[in-house]
């Protein structure tokens, strides 16, 4: 007996794989079992899907083709890749639209059934790329998966043949799974629970093309190679695999059980910020209320109220949300009510690309208000993050008495990454003092009398004796409230609405430091692109370049010392997924000169973009 | 109620001076309002004033209850953002016809369509006052303005029948110059459990005076209004002479006299449950109907969301953080070996939901089951022998010669830093030497053994190498740790052994 087939198994420090097909192919299922299974085997994992903003864009299209990235790795990963190592194109489409992200030497499976000359013209190619040589600097695998998956499965009874060409996705996650040393158990399981009960016939169509998949990887002799990630060394504790969506929902949660309030979060469906509410939905256990409102200005005013009723109020929402919002925001910044906003930003502008990425509404939220009205602004760095960063949100809202808004985007939204998961005991209660007794003379109760401290107002909520009160989008005289036009009172009123959100300088945490404290480059960043940036940071500091990181929660106000940590570099560089509007605020907060690295693509940062722009920075001294 | 509320008109009295025009409607509504409040036995400090922009929307700045000066025609939004918050408030919208019907239309339709449990005083005075005088939603055709100079060409709405469109469970309408009605329909308006919605026809003395004199003026009033009363027939005229009766032929109601042609008994009676004649009510400016046009019980928005907290609570118990955190797949990163394990909890979805009812009913599942166990223990767990391993370069006869001597089936092959690069195995000295003439003496182990083997990490699941051994057909498995270093081996019958001893 031979015990080992002679297909050595190579050791990888890390993998980028893309599954690529139809949206209707199940490539985003494909994609998330396999991120599924590789974290149960402990590798460090960070996903990128990228769906077309077309649900069902005709089938072979270039419009219709869904990618699901992974990023597999046995060290700590920041991004889901740059260029694939393997791809698995399901049909024509998918490789054309891929192939300009992959590098001389990536292999290539496809599945040669879908290369017909019907889908060849729907892609848009003259010949067919199998045959014509224009794929020679890879590594192409063909495999004919929808006959063989046809073969395997076709024993299944009660299955038409659309149904059993519907599980091909699974034939190619087996053979990737082979191909990748993965067990094949994890996906089994889900299928069963999945479809065990309701459909057997699919679940069991779907083992089997699963299992075909990884017997055709071990039994055909195409592959020369397989693989293995080792497992990550991550920091000890217990792990889960977290997407953004997903940790903004549990911090929000965890901030409203930890202020000892119902949650009401009240929003509108929109792209790609529904998933958040989505996942607070079932959640109805935990005192939270969403409410689908009519609209988005509805979701805001609704949040505005609950709010004043006393619940921690929140609402989420992608950058055409936040214009309809704008005045119920500000209104919330008059009546200086605890409140957060989420930002799930997208390419703009107007509808703009709704299911890709961009960090263009950084300027908007600053600053897309009449009048001076300024607003806390936090901005999540990693899926995980956005759990920590809307918890934060709520304690400097409730401290300042002001909406906060909370900066995310639509690939933290949807990427996945794993999270250490904490003990919720050990989370810092947020500490409210409702008031129950009048504050001024005479017994009245003064709703706008500052603390002396936070410069915040009391927030005496509805159903407290004796502290009636009316509170209202005219300018007010200072601490009683009421209706006032009066020249002093409004520019007191206004210079107390922007000290109270400048005075949170003084306890959010000072700005870090990744590198040296001097350098020669500084790079700058916020938000979403903190893999991207940390991955190429870290590459120039191994290869010995004078060159730190910083990386910027707090936008507004900035940390106490970000003025002074930028004096101490030669070169800034911001990267920005936009045309340069962290770079203005610093330009004009600091008087610095930085330099932008900018892209507004609807896709992420790729390492190699920044270290390019690294190394032409320091090449230049 | 355990004791008894005392309070009087001037307890809802704030201390800012009331700014509207001398003589506007307004200040009716408003006394009307702050004696109205008393009756009801509410706390003062449950009441909630919301308005938006408009004249009518400084209200609550003169009500000493709390209250919010919205934005234009958001009053209902925040509204239900605080009575869904807190349920036990009485919450009141206080809008006009161009807050409600023109920039917050959407918002009147959709608290309707929830049915939230507020009460909205809707004042109509069929003009924009606040702006100084333009046509509004609800300005008659021909209406002259300054920004309507040639008579406005567009057809009004009108509230109440907006109201029952779009779904709310009280509808009525009063006037500013009667009081007392307004008084009554308020108070039974704020008992009513639903969204309560009176429009009620307000005069601006300043832009659009007399807009409603048909039906306030005194010497008017008695010939044009038509109170309504539930079950009682639709009889009004300063004699009571005249009434309503349903037209079949032109499917609306049509104003008769009372007399030789028809009795008091042919009027038609007023049934508050009735849809259908809310609208057609709905439709008539002669006579003009005053009262509770509409009224039916329904569930509220407020009960359906706290009802599902409490029932969801009821089905899943309490929400617990530690529970929320943890539904997922998770995986443990110990400190001592950095040794990551798969523990298997299950998915977040319904399927868990499915699970769980599966084990209330007893219903099997073997194999999950013993898949999940065999998951979630270790090769660590299995205790791996540990490996005797030999050199590449080592003749085949000293392997031969050191199987026999352990009483074992397989050596690891290990080169001088100790990375494993194969196994030699009693099949492959079967396959590969047996009948053949090959001297033992003369052959290196690299030559038979099988290069880079599959092997395991110490923390894979015992799965894993079930998997191996029963798929693949391998009797030996390696172990190795991080530096590809071999740790162990593990036979099958090893495995065998655990499995029984286990499971």
């Amino acid at each position: 007996m031979t015990e080992q087939k002679h297909v050595p198994v190579k050791e990888l420090e890390d993998v980028v794989i893309r599954f690529a097909g139809d949206s209707g192919d199940g490539m985003q299922l494909t994609g998330s079992q396999f991120t599924n299974t590789a974290a149960i085997v402990g590798n460090d994992i960070s996903t990128f899907p990228d769906y077309p903003a077309e649900i069902r864009a005709p089938a072979g299209t270039l419009g219709g083709v869904s990618g699901f990235q992974v990023h597999l790795a046995e060290h700590d990963i920041w991004t889901p890749g740059d260029s694939p190592h393997v791809l698995v194109a399901m049909n024509p489409a998918a490789l054309k639209v891929s192939l300009p992200d992959l590098e001389p030497g990536a292999i290539i499976i496809v599945n040669t059934d879908a290369f017909t000359p019907g889908n060849l013209k729907k892609a848009g190619y003259e010949s067919n790329p199998l045959e014509d040589g224009s794929l020679n600097q890879f590594q192409v695998i063909p495999v004919p998966i929808t006959t063989l998956n046809r073969n395997a499965v076709q024993d299944v009874e009660g299955l038409d043949k659309k149904s059993i060409d519907r599980s091909k996705n699974f034939f190619a996650l087996g053979l990737i799974y082979w191909m990748f040393d993965r067990p094949l158990e994890p996906s089994i399981e889900w299928v069963k629970k999945k479809f065990g009960k309701r459909a057997p016939a699919v679940a069991e169509a779907n083992i089997k093309a699963l299992q075909a998949g990884y017997f055709y990887g071990e039994t055909a002799e195409i592959f020369q190679t397989r693989f293995r990630i080792k497992p990550a060394k991550l920091p000890p504790g217990t792990y889960r695999k977290i997407s953004g969506s997903e940790a903004a929902a549990i911090g929000l949660v965890t901030a409203a059980r930890k202020a000892n309030k119902p949650l009401f979060y009240g929003a509108y469906p929109i792209t790609p910020a529904s998933d958040i509410l989505h996942n607070l939905a079932p959640l109805r256990n935990f005192d939270v209320i969403t409410f689908q409102a009519e609209d988005e200005i509805a979701a805001m005013g609704a949040t505005v109220g609950a709010a004043f009723a006393g619940a921690m109020a929140v609402t989420g929402t992608s950058g055409p949300g936040i214009a309809l919002k704008s005045e119920a925001m500000n209104l919330a910044v008059m009546l200086e009510l605890p409140l957060v906003v989420i930002d799930v930003q997208r390419g703009g502008p107007s509808t703009g690309l709704p299911t890709k990425v961009e960090q263009s509404d950084l300027l908007q939220i600053m600053f897309g208000r009449n009048g001076e009205s300024p607003m806390p602004v936090l901005a999540a760095s990693s899926p995980a993050d956005c759990f920590d960063t809307v918890i934060e949100a709520y304690r400097l809202a409730v401290r300042a008495m002001a909406p906060v808004a909370v900066m995310m985007d639509g690939y933290l939204a949807n990427s996945s990454e794993p999270w250490r998961i904490p003990d919720p005991d050990t989370i810092e209660p947020i500490v409210i003092e409702h008031p129950t007794e009048p504050n001024g003379p005479d017994g009245k109760f003064l709703p706008y009398k500052r603390d002396p401290v936070t410069l915040g107002r009391p927030w005496a909520i509805p159903g407290t004796p004796g502290l009636e009160h009316r509170v209202g989008g005219l300018e007010k005289s200072p601490e009683y409230g009421n209706v006032s036009y009066a020249p002093e009172h409004h520019q007191r009123m206004v210079n107390e609405r922007a000290a109270k959100v400048a005075r949170l300088a003084d306890i959010i945490p000072e700005q870090e430091v990744f590198g040296p404290e001097e350098a020669e480059l500084l790079v700058v960043g916020w938000g979403g692109t903190y893999g991207a940036i940390h991955a190429a940071v870290s590459q120039a500091q191994a290869k010995g370049q004078s060159v730190a990181q910083v990386h910027i929660r707090y936008l507004n106000p900035f940390p106490r010392n970000l003025g002074f940590i930028l004096q101490n570099y030669d070169k800034i560089l911001v990267p920005e997924l936009n045309m340069g509007q962290l770079a203005m605020l610093l330009r004009d907060r600091y008087l610095v000169d930085v330099i932008s690295l900018n892209k507004v693509q609807g896709r992420p940062f790729k390492v190699s973009e920044i270290s390019a722009k690294i190394d032409e920075l320091l090449a230049g001294e | 109620m355990a004791t008894e509320i005392k309070l009087t008109r001037k307890d809802f009295m704030s201390d800012q001076t009331v700014r509207w025009c001398p003589g506007c409607g307004d200040y009716a509504i408003l006394a009307t309002v702050q004696k109205t409040l008393p009756r009801l036995g509410i706390p003062k400090e449950k009441f909630v004033f919301v308005s938006g922009i408009g004249c009518s929307s400084r209200f609550p700045y003169y009500m000493d209850t709390y209250g919010i000066h919205s934005i234009h025609g958001r009053a209902p939004t925040l509204a239900t953002g605080i009575k869904l918050s807190n349920p036990d408030l009485s919450v009141w919208v206080i809008t006009g016809d161009g807050d409600a019907l023109s920039i917050g239309g959407n918002h009147i339709l959709h608290a309707g369509r929830r049915n939230v449990d507020l009460n909205i005083l809707l004042f109509n005075n069929r003009i924009y006052g606040l702006t100084k005088g333009q046509l509004s939603p609800t300005s008659p055709v021909g209406t002259k303005t300054k920004s309507s100079p040639y008579g406005s060409i567009e057809r009004p709405l009108y509230p109440v029948e907006v109201a029952l469109a779009s779904g709310a469970t009280f509808v009525a309408r009063t006037i500013d110059v009667l009081q007392k009605e307004m008084g009554e329909i308020m108070y039974q308006a704020a008992l009513h459990k639903g969204l309560a919605f009176i429009e009620i026809m307000q005069n601006c003395v300043i832009f659009n005076n007399g807009a409603w004199f048909d039906y306030s003026d005194r010497k008017k009033r008695a010939d044009n209004d038509l109170f309504l009363e539930a079950g009682k027939p639709m009889v009004f005229g300063k004699n009571r002479d005249k009434g309503l009766v349903l037209d079949e032929e032109q499917g609306g109601f049509k104003v008769v006299e009372i007399g030789e042609e028809y009795s008091i008994e042919d009027i038609t009676i007023h049934d508050p449950t009735s849809l259908e004649n809310a609208f057609l009510l709905s439709q008539l400016d002669y006579p003009m109907p005053l009262g509770i046009i509409y009224q039916v019980t329904k569930p509220t928005y407020c009960e359906g969301m706290w009802g599902q907290i409490q029932q969801v609570k009821a089905q899943k118990g309490e929400g617990d953080l530690h529970d929320l955190y943890f539904n997922a797949d998770t995986w443990e990163v110990t400190a001592e070996e950095e040794e990551i394990k798969a523990e298997v909890r299950g998915q977040v979805d319904a399927s868990l939901d499915e699970a769980y009812i599966d084990e209330l009913l007893g219903v099997e599942a073997p194999e999950a089951d013993l898949a999940e166990q065999l998951a979630s223990m270790t090769l660590h767990d299995l205790k791996p022998k540990a490996p005797i391993t030999i050199r590449p370069d080592a003749l085949m006869d000293h392997a031969l010669h050191l199987m026999r001597e352990h009483g074992i089936g397989a050596l690891l092959v290990v080169s001088p830093d100790r990375h494993l690069m194969g196994i030699i195995t009693e099949a492959d000295i079967l396959d590969r030497v047996a009948g053949k003439d090959i001297d033992l003496h003369q052959v290196t182990v690299q030559e038979f053994m099988t290069t880079e083997p599959v092997a395991l990490p110490l923390y894979a699941s015992v799965l894993e190498a079930v998997h191996f051994m029963t798929q693949r057909r391998f009797r030996h498995l390696p172990v190795v740790d991080e530096n590809l270093h071999p740790v162990g081996v593990i036979s099958s019958r090893d495995l065998a052994e655990f499995l029984i001893k286990h499971l």
